[in-house]
């Protein structure tokens, strides 16, 4: 189980906060849904899991243990899949695999391993040898959560993975990320703006607004019977009057 | 640690072989400055060849003693004397359209101002191109050879008048006086004089240094990219600390900029040669190698961080082209590199101080033109060091704040 509790975060002295006492739980082998408009602190949760910022108050623990304990043991455990193409557009996909497999700091056999499995689960081995600048819009979505697999991560961050790709682009993309966390243990953190995307992949879903976490738990208990849609407006309108 | 840096290395080195335009600024820009300058300023600071200034006198008083000025300043090996215009008009005429750089006029009575030991009135035609610095050196030339003339005249007369025909034949003495120049260099007094830099000499060391500082156009494209598509974030989130891509871009570069110390030196012995240029010689001993490697890896390390201060600096790559690109050519111009110190004012040289580039080609001129060894450019490599060790940790701090924000 990750735990979040009492998460606050604020960027500067005297700003609002971006996270004011969040607290959820994700279950290990879940996929995640975080649902909240624009600016709720979607995105300031994930980084502060990826290590990106500090965690100013609370506590996040991973299966009994602080976040910094656990990840300090397992360096390579949390892959970040950024909504950006974060990659080298001059460099080959395979390239690209290998370099990402290589700054983590996995040996030449396993990361030739791990990339030859990445680029199979993200269907790139066609491509293996273009440039990243000449792939498609689809194609590059795919190197983009292909690069974050070649750690072999327990757990997965996808920071709205499916923006600007096509229908077909975005089934695979939702189908890859469910085959990912079908593995044993393999836990999946999704933030998306699409409903459908949330309802069709994850299992359990936290709505987030101001900082804070309205409701979490199974997809089914959240909904309540409702269209989720429906919820999550009543529950960011609310929000917002408060 | 080690199959870390070795991703980022690799990394590095494949962005750059594919990026056109950053080799073109490492390589070739240096490349053509090298050969157009060493070319073009080859008279200019070599001293050993003719050069092809052309002049000519309009003799208006017809004299022995005008035509003793005329034939003694046609004497001369830097100038290029041309057949005499008919008239003033046409003179004029001929450095008006640039044929001829200077006329003398020789006035009529000249000879008779000489005779009557009064100050004779000599007219130079000029064409405004010519450089200040070749003007005065024309004028004192002939000021010089009138001086002459005038003693031979003196002499002549005094021997005549006091019966000492010793003094008539030693008027035929009064010429020039032999001038040895000697180039000053460490541990070389005493010994035969040594010939003079030539201008594949001063250039190379010039723009090799200028070039590298250039690293800033690959650099800042390749971070500007990673920052702006995430891809830094990406790492930090992969626990590769910053510390670490630096580490990851220093060393490529670095090793970039011996490549191009190598190249340039090889076009400065070879290449130039080819276009009639001089070939580059090189100080000889292991002392004064390990000198040129030693001050070539200090002027790295102050270009490639130099080059990190305006990546994190910059916003966008045109942003960075501007910083870095006017930087580089400001620090060029202060620095002695497009213009040599010596050149300019009195007033500016102390700010060429100022300038990285300055003190990197202090340093080379020190082994390249006077034989010095690495206790010589130690002031040097210590000063770009810390330079570069300065910028460095500016980019860190800047860079963590953007992190930060």
């Amino acid at each position: 189980m990750i735990r979040f509790n009492g998460i606050y975060y604020r960027y500067r002295p005297g700003a609002p906060p971006a996270l004011d006492g969040a607290a959820f739980n994700i279950r290990r082998g879940s996929v995640h849904g975080l649902l909240g408009p624009n600016g709720a602190g979607k995105t300031t949760l994930i980084s502060i899991l990826a290590g990106l910022r500090p965690l100013q108050d609370g506590s996040i623990t991973i299966d009994g243990e602080p976040l910094a304990v656990w990840r300090a043991a397992r360096p390579n455990a949390i892959a970040l899949v950024p909504q950006d193409y974060a990659f080298y557009p001059m460099l080959t996909v395979a390239e690209n695999l290998d370099f990402f497999a290589g700054v983590q700091g996995i040996a030449r056999k396993q990361r030739r391993h791990n990339c030859l499995e990445a680029m199979r689960f993200a269907r790139l081995e066609t491509v293996a040898q273009r440039r990243a600048d000449e792939l498609s819009g689809g194609l590059r979505r795919r190197l983009n959560l292909a690069i974050g697999l070649t750690g072999a991560p327990e757990i997965l961050l996808l920071d709205e993975p499916t923006v600007g790709v096509d229908p077909q682009s975005r089934r695979f993309l939702l189908e890859a990320v469910r085959q990912f966390a079908a593995i044993s243990r393999r836990t999946v953190l999704y933030t998306s703006h699409y409903m459908e995307e949330i309802e069709t992949v994850c299992s359990d879903i936290a709505i987030v607004d101001s900082g804070k976490v309205l409701a979490q738990g199974p997809l089914s208990e959240v909904k309540g019977g409702q269209n989720l849609e429906q919820v999550f407006l009543q529950l960011t309108r609310d929000s917002a009057w408060e | 640690m080690l199959i870390r840096l070795a991703a980022l290395w690799k990394k590095e080195c494949l962005a750059l072989a594919r990026d056109r335009h950053g080799l073109a600024a490492l390589f070739i820009m240096p490349t053509v400055f090298i050969l157009v300058m060493s070319l073009a300023l080859a008279d200019s600071l070599s001293g050993q060849r003719n050069a092809t200034l052309a002049y000519a006198t309009l003799d208006l008083d017809g004299t022995p003693v005008s035509r003793a000025l005329d034939e003694q300043l046609s004497a001369t090996e830097l100038l290029n004397r041309q057949v005499s215009p008919p008239s003033e008009d046409d003179a004029r005429s001929q450095v008006e359209t640039g044929r001829l750089a200077f006329v003398l006029i020789i006035p009529q009575g000249f000879a008779r101002q000489i005779g009557a030991n009064q100050t004779p009135t000599l007219r130079f035609l000029v064409d405004p191109a010519i450089p200040g610095m070749v003007r005065n050196g024309f004028r004192q030339h002939v000021e010089a050879i009138v001086i002459r003339v005038w003693l031979a005249h003196v002499l002549e007369h005094l021997g005549q008048s006091m019966m000492l025909p010793e003094l008539h034949r030693v008027t035929g003495r009064v010429g020039a006086p032999d001038i040895v120049l000697e180039s000053v260099t460490h541990g070389g007094s005493g010994g035969a004089p040594l010939a003079l830099p030539s201008a594949v000499q001063q250039n190379v060391p010039a723009w090799l240094i200028f070039s590298m500082f250039f690293v800033v156009i690959p650099i800042s494209a390749v971070f500007i990219g990673e920052r702006q598509r995430g891809t830094l974030q990406r790492l930090r989130a992969q626990r590769v600390s910053f510390g670490l891509v630096l580490a990851g871009k220093f060393a490529p570069f670095v090793l970039v900029n011996q490549l191009q110390a190598v190249v340039m030196v090889a076009i400065g012995r070879w290449l130039v040669p080819l276009f009639g240029g001089e070939a580059l010689t090189l100080p000889d001993g292991a002392g004064a190698l390990a000198a040129l490697w030693l001050l070539s890896l200090a002027v790295s390390a102050a270009a490639v961080g130099w080059a990190l201060l305006i990546a994190s600096l910059a916003r966008s790559s045109e942003q960075a082209t501007v910083l870095g690109g006017g930087g580089n050519i400001l620090m060029g111009a202060i620095g002695g590199i497009m213009v040599p110190r010596f050149v300019m004012p009195v007033t500016m040289q102390p700010w060429t101080r100022l300038s990285p580039m300055d003190w990197a080609l202090e340093g080379f001129h020190h082994v390249m033109l006077r034989q010095g060894n690495v206790m010589d450019i130690l002031p040097a490599a210590f000063m770009l060091a810390c330079f570069g060790l300065a910028t460095l940790i500016a980019a860190s701090l800047l860079n963590h704040r953007i992190s930060r924000a």
